[in-house]
């Protein structure tokens, strides 16, 4: 790595709570709202970078294990396979690698997300 | 322009036989296909609270044009289904443009108010089974009355969605899987009806003692019914309480008994399961279609920028209802 700290993650944490604690109640309602989408935002970015490099390992072996050819073992592979019923949908396996990898997704854009809090308790 | 509209107004009611002034007018929302305003209308013998619709004058491709919507309305309400009455029809290129204008009905339309304030405790516990009551007057039109609503059949608009889906050539496995489940569903049990198309919270009005109107026509069509009672039970649209199946306040047995109060049609839950599938990708859809609208430099807007990473809620949605045992 060849910047210094802070590091993008401790940068964009920043930035985040400059906005909820300065800024966002000083604001009219629609534009408090607004905000608290760019909040929001920054906390994806946020959760991508502290995570990202665990969930794509992570999500590499699932592909892996179903799909079995490296060259060929990615997202879009596998939709494609669906698509192409190279892979059939009562296939237990595929069933557990689309919930396991969209976990992944979610716990990234929307860790509070309902579905996402029931399924990991 | 707010005075302009004022006296636009004050003129169109007066050719609909209405004579008075026009004050206090106010923007609502400014949705991106429609404007709505609220304003007074007052003469001698009375005063009342008013509403204009208007269209932007462009035609969307998901939407009918305002001065339908209000036709349906109109017709609708003759059948008894609770819906504000239309005061007056503007066609377009004339008087007020792509435009209508209808009662107020005092209530509150933002879910998460009406999910939590105090004061709709009591309109919680009635509004399933009054949902299913107005969605069952809604079906039962008599679709002769409608012939100009575009027809929608669901095995089109499946394919539209998945076509829509493609042509952003954003790889969603989840997406391919769930379309290919739906295509091998039987869809053809149901007979046509008239479908609002967007029935949920947010596009009802709700008072203290419940449900005062369904507004919003604009993405209504002749299809299968089914897509209604379905949109209404998708977790999008409970705003965090998901214990609730119906619009995040109520229970699927109330709402179909509701239903059934009116219909004769018999809804099984094992089929809302199915069209719950359907909702929940089509609202992950109708998402595509609008981070795209940003991506694509149509309009730049971080909140349909951001809503890009909302799909994936559709997407544990839809794992959690296909492998899961979600409700």
């Amino acid at each position: 790595m060849i910047f210094d700290r802070p590091t993008s993650e401790e940068l964009v944490e920043v930035v985040s709570e400059f906005l909820e604690k300065d800024i966002k109640n000083h604001l009219p309602n629609h534009l408090a709202f607004k905000t608290q989408i760019a909040i929001n935002v920054l906390n994806i970015v946020k959760r991508e970078l502290t995570n990202e490099e665990v969930l794509k390992k992570e999500t590499q072996t699932i592909l892996l294990n179903l799909l079995k050819d490296s060259d060929e073992a990615n997202i879009k592979q596998l939709a494609k396979q669906i698509e192409k019923d190279d892979i059939k949908l009562d296939n237990v396996e595929l069933q557990e690698a689309l919930i396991e990898i969209t976990k992944k997704k979610i716990s990234v854009d929307n860790p509070e997300y309902s579905t996402y809090k029931k399924l990991i308790k | 322009m707010s005075k302009e509209l004022q006296i636009n107004i004050e003129e169109f009611l007066l050719k609909n036989g209405k004579k008075g002034k026009v004050s206090g007018l106010t923007p609502l929302t400014g949705g991106a296909s429609a404007e709505t305003w609220k304003f007074q209308f007052s003469n001698e013998k009375n005063s009342e609270h008013l509403i204009l619709r208007r269209g932007s004058g462009k035609k969307s491709p998901l939407a009918v044009l305002k001065s339908e919507e209000a036709e349906i309305q109109r017709k609708v309400k003759s059948f008894g289904a609770p819906v504000p009455e239309i005061v007056a029809i503007s066609l377009d290129d004339k008087d007020l443009g792509d435009a209508y204008l209808m009662n107020l009905i005092p209530g509150e339309s933002i879910a998460r108010k009406i999910l939590r304030d105090d004061k709709f405790s009591l309109a919680r516990e009635k509004l399933s089974f009054q949902c299913g009551e107005a969605l069952a007057k809604i079906h039962s039109v008599d679709l002769k009355d409608f012939s100009k609503v575009p027809k929608k059949p669901i095995e089109e608009e499946l394919e539209r969605l998945y076509l829509t889906y493609k042509s952003f050539k954003q790889s969603l496995p989840v997406f391919e899987y769930a379309f290919k489940w739906l295509n091998r569903q039987d869809f053809t049990k149901r007979k046509d009806a008239l479908v609002h198309g967007d029935f949920r919270l947010g596009n009802l009005m709700i008072d203290e003692s419940g449900l005062a109107a369904v507004i919003d026509w604009e993405m209504v069509s002749i299809g299968n019914p089914m897509l209604d009672i379905g949109w209404m039970c998708i977790n999008s649209w409970r705003f965090g309480q998901s214990d609730k199946v119906v619009g995040g306040f109520g229970d699927l047995d109330e709402f179909l008994q509701g239903y059934s109060s009116i219909s004769k049609e018999k809804i099984a839950k094992d089929e809302v399961r199915i069209w719950q599938i359907l909702g929940t990708l089509r609202w992950g859809v109708i998402c595509l279609i609008q981070v795209y609208a940003h991506l694509n430099g149509d309009v730049n807007s971080l909140e349909k920028a951001a809503i890009g990473r909302r799909v994936s809620e559709t997407e544990i949605d839809l794992v959690d209802l296909l492998f899961l045992g979600g409700k």
